[in-house]
């Protein structure tokens, strides 16, 4: 006969304003039925309004633990991502945001939390710890992270480099990384714009890569974030113009 | 039935309409009024020290949210007292789900949810063969919702956590709001909960003063036989009492109905309290939450009514019954 096994919530005994900071949090029934419900209704707007394309949906993995990261345009990027992903991995899709544009505010926070679920990432200050919680969490749960490596949206519409901290997440892991490339965001909701045009938008998921033999120190997350850049810069498909 | 759901949901006018309601409010109100004045005395004369005393003024803080908190739903209305503790069994149930993990078992977890609510509507349509059917339709139903993964690894576990959960957090406390039905339902409840609030404290003291053996040192440390054997003297004493005027002119109000009842709110307090302190020694954690301050979470302060809620609820229905002289069915019939 099999032990009974407890596995509290990982952000067990927090308070709740700790808990809506926390990279540890999950999520619990109500806000669940809330992220559902948003991002059917996003995923809904995206394929009417944008007329969103999705290509290369066969070359997600079969089941988490996976990360999905795309260039960073806009604000309407994170429900793309979603919307390539099938329902199944929504329940476990964690957006990982700026701290100080999505957790600044108590209505931010609420909407980052009970929306998209976001985990906080902290622009300024020491990120090593948040990293360290957010890699442990993905080596022990079917957890899918969606994330931007360029840490903000591009101001001229060309991608900029992606940040190492990435690589830190999955270096000498087995832990598959999904490069997309968004197009047509940058023209529809630009920096500083709050009405988004119509432009066609499209979602390109490319084969996932695995980093299992690239050392876990800065030379190895430096590799990865290239190698990623690479493959997201890489000859377009359909180009914006 | 919106009318008769409207009607139902606030009754403010008769809030006071007994003189043990108004009683209990004014002698709460006092007791925490005069709380600080008792915590500084006691540091005056030496008898605390500066820790015990900001752990009692923590306490005392979040009595001031709670006890509100309690009053004001069963001052409103029947409707309103059955909505919030519609929403304590949600939040109670909340804090053990996430404490045993159970939450990620998300079709079980709505379907102990959807019992609550399902719970709920029986008390608030006063139906009460509904409200005795639900426990074994809820069985029934989680049953078969956790078989549907077609995963047998697990099953068991995940039934008897999901009907623990229902029985304890949707049923025990459902009890508690099914007296919402009767027209004294005021100063009954306020009744149970001051009683079985109070038998903790006369525990505490009782313990403090003459408890020398330990009840269950594994499961509860805090616990001694003088404090449970001192308070099941006093928590009846303190029942009969207010009793007395609560069940004026009726059978149930005689001294041995009352003394019977009052050990149970003493004993079934003690041992709801002993349950909530099982679980979480098997789950290796101290406290069920982080809600209340000095508390720990809800579960942690209402361990105690869990127990008592249908023990007090049957003695009475077998006596007396519930809501005898009140429409039945008011939303389904």
């Amino acid at each position: 006969m099999d032990q009974w096994e407890y596995r509290p919530a990982r952000d067990f005994g927090l308070p709740l304003r700790r808990r809506l900071l926390s990279v540890r949090r999950e999520n619990g029934l109500v806000s669940s039925l809330t992220r559902h419900a948003w991002w059917i209704g996003s995923g809904l707007y995206l394929r009417s309004y944008h007329r969103l394309v999705v290509r290369g949906r066969e070359h997600l993995p079969a089941r988490p633990p996976f990360i999905m990261i795309a260039n960073h345009a806009s604000h309407l990027d994170i429900m793309l991502l979603a919307a390539g992903l099938p329902m199944r991995f929504r329940e476990c899709a964690y957006p990982i945001a700026a701290g100080d544009t999505f957790f600044e505010t108590p209505a931010r926070r609420l909407f980052s939390w009970m929306m998209l679920s976001a985990l906080p990432m902290w622009r300024k200050g020491s990120v090593r710890h948040a990293i360290d919680d957010l890699r442990t969490r993905l080596l022990e749960n079917p957890v899918v992270y969606l994330l931007f490596p360029e840490g903000t949206r591009t101001r001229t519409g060309d991608m900029s480099a992606f940040r190492p901290g990435l690589g830190m997440l999955v270096a000498g892991t087995e832990i598959p990384v999904v490069p997309c490339r968004i197009e047509g965001a940058f023209r529809s909701l630009p920096p500083g714009s709050f009405v988004p045009r119509p432009y066609k938008l499209h979602l390109t998921i490319a084969p996932p890569m695995c980093f299992p033999a690239i050392a876990n120190d800065r030379a190895g997350w430096k590799r990865i974030a290239g190698e990623l850049e690479q493959v997201i810069r890489g000859p377009s498909a359909t180009p914006e113009a | 039935m919106i009318d008769a759901f409207w009607n139902k949901l606030l009754s403010p006018g008769a809030a006071f309409d007994h003189p043990v309601t108004i009683a209990l409010a004014a002698v709460v109100g006092g007791v925490l009024v005069a709380t600080p004045v008792v915590i500084e005395l006691l540091r005056l004369v030496g008898r605390i020290d500066a820790p015990h005393r900001a752990e009692l003024y923590r306490r005392l803080y979040s009595w001031l949210f709670l006890a509100p908190a309690i009053a004001a739903p069963v001052l409103l209305g029947p409707g309103c007292t059955i909505l919030a503790i519609a929403g304590l069994s949600l939040l109670c149930y909340r804090e053990f789900a996430r404490a045993t993990g159970f939450f990620r078992e998300r079709a079980l977890s709505a379907t102990v949810a959807v019992g609550v609510l399902a719970l709920t509507v029986a008390e608030y349509d006063h139906w009460y063969e509904f409200f005795v059917a639900l426990p074994s339709l809820m069985i029934a139903l989680i049953t078969i919702v956790a078989l549907a993964r077609d995963q047998p690894r697990g099953y068991l576990q995940r039934v008897s956590i999901a009907t623990l959960s229902f029985l304890l957090f949707g049923v025990c406390f459902g009890h508690l709001a099914y007296m919402a039905n009767d027209a004294d339902f005021r100063p009954i409840m306020l009744t149970i909960v001051v009683c079985v609030e109070a038998n903790d404290v006369f525990a505490y003291i009782c313990g403090k003063s003459f408890g020398r053996r330990k009840l269950a040192p594994a499961t509860s440390p805090g616990k001694t036989l003088g404090g449970v054997l001192g308070a099941a003297v006093l928590t009846p004493a303190l029942f009969a009492l207010i009793g007395r005027w609560v069940f004026e002119n009726q059978s149930i109000g005689s001294l041995t109905h009352l003394v019977i009842m009052g050990l149970f709110a003493s004993l079934a307090g003690m041992y709801g309290d002993l349950v909530i302190s099982s679980i979480k020694r098997d789950l290796g954690i101290k406290d069920m939450g982080a809600l209340l301050p000095g508390h720990g979470g809800l579960l942690d302060r209402f361990d105690s009514l869990l127990l008592v809620s249908p023990a007090i609820f049957h003695y009475i229905g077998y006596f007396r019954g519930w809501g005898l002289d009140q429409p039945a069915r008011i939303l389904t019939g």
